[in-house]
């Protein structure tokens, strides 16, 4: 019975193997095309040749409850598979798909049902590859059989893919499937009574096919009805099914690793309509137009070039006529003169690296093509158009009148899911005015008003092609766009997975965020991220987000991720609140989160003692590191010392608040510093001491440091600020680099240090700060003003009350420390004032003019205005 | 490689020239190359690309680990009228590919000019013999030819090393050269003061992007080049054999009889790979090269330092005290780098090797 079959071993994609089923139908005449592909699709054959535009795929989901897949059976026009439906319709024979149902578990972990076989069976084809000495096996396939003569090609397709299988142990899915196919076979056999029959699969299956085909009708391979083979059913409880979906050249192109299949499909699309040699041409043409599109000059000299080394490369490879790879090396050596940060995309496989040359983006985006499919109009609309419309109405969502939800109760955040589902993936009608921003924001209520529906169907079909269900779909809208977002868009794309409520559904989602924390280079994006992230995770009841695997799985790579950027950064000096605040996100994660910190506590308290020592690390930041490494290190139960369970975004918040008070003039303990050349103030306060602003006796060193009668409750607290204090001393820097290093302090322990100075405190701190100031030079305290101001602006200003009592106490004056904080005049004048009197000073020095002026600026002495 | 046939003269050079140690392979393509060959050269296009990538049948080593293409493009570039720039990190086997080419093409490697910031004219196209300049004046036998000139009088492929490294002025002497293909030596007179290239002349240059880079080279030079750009090698597995035998051979060579463990290896190259990534948990490279060549290094330094001191194969801890030498070498930034890399990314790794190397860091300060 062999004699009247004939198999046709296949690559999906291919124009040559197209080719070959076209002129093998036409030939042969055959009874009954078989064709790889779903067989649960048979019954509706009809819907698939109503007349698309391709490409088109049949998009086949499945979920019950222990797992959930989807996939994708992706036809072009250049497709074997496409060209056997077609050519047998039209030759008359019976076509079917004799491949079990996507949803079988035999394509388990399989996203395209026409992704290349022998990708997974790399032994043959590294060796065959290293034989050939070309790159990759799509290059090895074009030399063997695109570019080659149509003549003896069935002969040289079976030899390689029996080279191919040859030893390789065929998975445990790939042998169900070859079995099913098989007994499709022989049906067929049986039925075309000597009738030929052709069966197009995957050249990888046809070595095993033909042994299979030939063995005894009763093989296992599935019960048979009526003599064809019964297409097998999904479980009772388990969600299936199958539906056109229109698609496009790019998510063609887009399949990685183990899922894809022929790149290029623009290009491919060319060599089967016109042959490879103009295919060849107009590559070059796109690639030309596209580059001067964009504005990268491309000299005539450059395309005489470039032809020159096509034409030499095909003769070396010993091509009949220019392959892809001949034409793209020849334009790639003749168009770069860089040197390149990735190699080029074609010599491997997989997505376009990170740090493409722009040139060869645009080389790979001309081979890509644009073109996108289109469903015939009488297409059955895929479920998710039904699953939306009935979500629709049983949440009550009209399209015509604006929504106010209440995010806290349960059915106000499920349609507001929906509707941020729908968002996401690009479907209009409705629009969102207001509602939370971000992770930390505390609005619990959104608005929604109704928008232009122009386009909605559309996009509900093509959303379609992303899930059966609203929300995988969204799920996977969302992979695909963390994928392509880039650094920038990582924080948005994360909240907007939270506001989707999709995270639990999708893991290539979690691995794409992930993934994609791993790479942000600024630490200030990573803080953001980490405390957003570790924030949800805690605290989230709105979203049912809290101790989720997505927002788990991002504060673990951002805390790992962090820990490594702040060892190794340096920088100007100056406050920066986003490292900052990086910082403290990482302190929070380390004290709430431990579980998903990957590296364990010592390790990171390790890392922010060599911050902290690091003379070439920024100021800010090795006064955070210390902080950090003082609070990490301490004996306890992992936690902060504050039980209270303060949300991180508190400590964030902190750091925010004091960026923007900082500049401004709100009065504060320094803002007494200096009166001097404000002579209206009345008040003339002792410029000397920043934040020890109002007394006199401090300086004179009566008061004795030992006033303390009683520490703070917590045991963590004073021995974060005594240490700071030593720290502090022993660093023995003032001027910017003192007020830069306070503020990385008080950013990361502003508590310990504000309970330690309690009314009652120790103070050492304090004290240390304050002889430190005294002691400084007219000339240093003008320098060190500035940033010690920004530094105690991390304060609010109950604690800066509390501090300018302790000054108060520690000159033993009496007198409201409240009034301590309040100037007559903005602190940023006096200090302008007094740097112009200093000059003036300095003036009349230089030209012996200065014992006629009588020194003004430290005249009087008093305490605190009372 | 086969050295049998090595004179007793070339056995005792350190290192001998691709076309000596190789003289056997080149022969033999020679002898079986049927296909055309450009004018010029020593071997047509496909045997000189099976001489480079290997070929199993007619046992031709093989001698470059990369992409087959980048050879192919190579030799293509090189067959036009354009010169070959070799790009790449150091240590990415550009001088050796270019060395190889170079044999093939013209049976000869040795044109070769060395640039460096010395480097002037006199040592590209040619110099005197000054005391019979003095005696005789100018003529063709005081002209002392220097590489380009031989190559472009002899027809044969010139090899200028790390062309970036020479001042932009003595990179641009080559503009005329490489596009009117003639060199011109107004000291001569008549017929003689003219020296045209013979087919079969052509540059390979070889340019390291640690350097002052390509950047900085004229656009009309870069115009008369090909840029092809070496990669560290892509896999795991490839580079860990490379490293592997050429370890083996060097600690061979250095009189140690014991050959290198292979998880020692493979925490050494996996620590390599992962210093060298760009991204994937490791945002700012080390200035140093972590090339497969300061690794083959490196392993040689560990199997020195495991035999001579303790009797045994390096250890894990031999590789955390030799990465201080030779890859951080005097960068502070390189070594608190490396440090962090031993604190954060090697305490996560699972082996004992690899805990071996954490539990060893504090050798890293030397």
């Amino acid at each position: 019975m062999g004699g009247r079959v004939r198999f046709l071993g296949v690559r999906h994609h291919s124009p040559a193997c197209a080719r070959l089923v076209a002129d093998t139908i036409a030939e042969l005449r055959p009874a009954y095309v078989l064709v790889e592909g779903p067989a649960d699709m048979n019954g509706r054959l009809d819907e698939l040749l109503l007349g698309h535009d391709l490409p088109v795929a049949v998009f086949s989901h499945y979920r019950d409850a222990d797992r959930a897949a989807t996939s994708w059976t992706p036809l072009c026009a250049y497709s074997p598979e496409w060209v056997a439906l077609t050519a047998g319709r039209a030759a008359g024979a019976e076509v079917s798909f004799i491949d079990l149902p996507a949803w079988h578990p035999a394509f388990a972990e399989r996203t395209n049902r026409y992704a290349e076989a022998e990708l997974r069976y790399a032994r043959a084809t590294e060796r065959l590859c290293e034989r050939f000495a070309v790159d990759s096996v799509d290059a090895l396939w074009d030399r063997l059989f695109e570019v080659e003569p149509a003549d003896g090609l069935g002969e040289r397709l079976d030899a390689y893919f029996d080279l191919v299988r040859g030893d390789a142990e065929a998975e445990p899915g790939d042998v169900a499937r070859e079995a099913y196919m098989a007994s499709w076979v022989r049906a067929a056999v049986r039925a075309a009574g000597g009738r030929p029959v052709l069966v197009v699969t995957g050249g990888f299956h046809t070595p095993a096919l033909r042994g299979l085909a030939g063995a005894d009708a009763g093989a296992p391979g599935g019960t048979v009805t009526d003599g064809w083979p019964e297409v097998p059913v999904p479980g009772v409880g388990a969600l299936a099914g199958s539906y056109l979906v229109p698609y496009s050249y790019r998510q063609l192109d887009a399949f990685a690793g183990y899922q894809s299949g022929m790149p290029s499909p623009g290009y491919y699309e060319q060599v089967w309509e016109r042959g490879p040699e103009e295919a060849a041409d107009a590559l070059v043409r796109a690639v030309t137009g596209r580059l001067r599109a964009r504005g990268h000059p491309v000299s005539t000299a450059d395309l005489v070039a470039a032809r020159a080394l096509t034409e030499g490369l095909t003769l070396l490879r010993g091509h009949s006529r220019p392959a892809r790879t001949d034409v793209l090396d020849g334009l790639a050596s003749a168009l770069i003169t860089d040197d390149l940060d990735v190699p080029l995309p074609w010599t491997g496989r997989g997505e376009l690296a990170v740090g493409t040359h722009p040139v060869v983006v645009e080389m790979v985006a001309a081979c890509s093509g644009d073109r996108v499919g289109r469903l015939h109009p009488d297409t059955p609309a895929p479920p998710l158009v039904h699953e939306v419309a009935a979500l629709l109405a049983v949440l009550g969502i009209r399209s015509d009148r604006p929504l106010t939800l209440d995010l806290g109760s349960g059915r106000g955040l499920e349609r507001s899911r929906v509707l941020h589902r729908l968002r996401v993936l690009g479907v209009p009608g409705h629009e969102r005015v207001a509602g939370p921003e971000h992770g930390a924001d505390p609005v619990f209520t959104e608005r929604w008003e109704p928008a232009d529906r122009t386009g909605r169907d559309a996009a509900l079909v093509e959303a379609g092609s992303y899930g059966a269900r609203l929300d995988e779909a969204a799920a996977a809208a969302l992979t695909e766009r963390a994928r392509d977002a880039g650094r920038e868009g990582l924080a948005g794309a994360l909240f907007d997975a939270v506001l989707c409520g999709v995270d639990a559904v999708s893991d290539r989602l979690l691995s794409e965020l992930a993934s994609g924390v791993a790479e942000l280079k600024d630490p200030g994006a990573l803080g953001e991220v980490l405390a957003t992230a570790l924030g949800l995770w805690r605290h989230d009841r709105v979203f049912g987000a809290a101790r989720g695997r997505l927002l788990g799985a991002v504060v673990s790579g951002a805390a790992l991720r962090g820990l490594w950027l702040l060892e190794g950064l340096r920088g100007a000096p100056g406050v920066d609140l986003g490292r900052l605040r990086a910082v403290v996100a990482l302190r929070d994660a380390c004290a709430y989160a431990p579980e998903l910190v990957p590296v364990p506590r010592e390790a990171v308290a390790a890392a922010a003692h060599r911050i902290s020592r690091d003379e070439e690390a920024p100021a800010d930041l090795r006064g955070a590191a210390f902080a950090l490494h003082r609070t990490l290190a301490q004996p306890g139960d992992g936690r902060m010392p504050h039980g209270n369970d303060r949300a991180p975004e508190a400590g964030a918040t902190g750091v925010g608040a004091a960026s923007t008070a900082a500049p401004g003039a709100t009065p504060d303990a320094n803002a007494t510093a200096g009166t001097g050349v404000a002579p209206d103030t009345g008040a003339t306060a002792d410029a000397h001491a920043a934040p020890a602003a109002a007394a006199t006796g401090c300086t004179l060193g009566g008061v004795p440091e030992d006033a303390r009668t009683g520490t703070g409750d917590e045991p963590g607290a004073p021995s974060v600020s005594r240490a700071a204090a030593d720290e502090v001393l022993a660093l023995g820097r003032g001027g910017e680099f003192l007020g830069d290093w306070l503020a990385g302090l008080f950013a990361v322990a502003r508590d310990q240090v504000a309970r330690a100075v309690g009314p009652a405190g120790g103070g050492s701190l304090v004290g240390v700060l304050d002889s430190l100031v005294g002691a400084m030079s007219d000339e240093e305290f003008l320098v060190a003003l500035p940033s010690l101001r920004q530094a105690f602006a991390l304060f609010p200003p109950r604690e800066r009350e509390r501090i300018a009592r302790q000054l108060l106490e520690r000159r033993s004056l009496r007198g409201s420390a409240r009034s301590l904080l309040r100037t007559g005049a903005d602190p940023l004048v006096v200090a302008r004032g007094r740097t112009l009197e200093r000059s003036v000073d300095d003036l009349l020095v230089r030209h012996r003019l200065d014992a006629a002026r009588p020194r003004t600026d430290r005249t009087a002495h008093e305490g605190a205005p009372e | 490689m086969s050295v049998d046939h090595l004179t007793a003269e070339q056995e005792s050079l350190q290192r001998p020239p691709a076309e000596v140690r190789y003289a056997d392979e080149l022969a033999a393509l020679r002898a079986e190359d049927t296909g055309p060959r450009p004018p010029g050269w020593a071997l047509s296009l496909r045997a000189a690309r099976r001489f480079v990538v290997g070929d199993e049948e007619s046992r031709v080593s093989r001698k470059f680990v990369g992409n087959p293409s980048l050879v192919d493009r190579a030799l293509v570039t090189l067959a036009t009228n354009r010169g070959l720039m070799l790009v790449g990190e150091p240590g990415t086997a550009k001088s050796l590919l270019s060395e190889l080419i170079a044999a093939a093409v013209s049976g000869t490697s040795t044109l070769t000019v060395q640039g460096g910031a010395a480097t002037t004219e006199d040592q590209i196209k040619y110099g005197w013999n000054y005391a019979l300049l003095v005696s005789e004046g100018p003529s063709k036998r005081s002209l002392v030819p220097a590489p380009m000139l031989r190559g472009m009088a002899e027809g044969q492929v010139v090899r200028f090393e790390e062309i970036t490294r020479c001042p932009p002025e003595v990179q641009d002497c080559l503009l005329s050269l490489l596009s009117e293909r003639v060199v011109a030596v107004p000291e001569l007179e008549g017929p003689e003061g003219m020296v045209f290239a013979r087919q079969g002349f052509n540059v390979i240059a070889t340019a390291n992007t640690r350097d002052r880079g390509v950047n900085e080279m004229s656009a009309a030079l870069k115009r008369r080049f090909n840029f092809e750009t070496v990669f560290p090698i892509p896999d795991l597995d490839t580079e860990l054999a490379l490293v592997e035998a050429e370890a083996t051979a060097l600690l061979a060579r250095s009189g140690v009889t014991v050959a290198p463990e292979r998880d020692v290896l493979e925490v050494l190259v996996g620590t390599f790979r992962e210093l060298r990534a760009d991204g994937g948990g490791q945002p700012d490279r080390l200035s140093a090269v972590m090339s497969t060549a300061e690794a083959v290094s490196v392993a040689h330094a560990v199997g020195v330092r495991g035999w001579f001191l303790r009797g045994e194969a390096g250890s894990a801890a031999d590789v955390a005290a030799c990465l201080a030498g030779t890859a951080a070498k005097d960068s502070p930034e390189d070594l608190a780098r490396l440090r962090r890399y031993l604190e954060q990314q090697v305490s996560r790794r699972r082996g004992p090797q690899w805990t071996a190397l954490y539990d060893a860091r504090h050798l890293l300060d030397g």
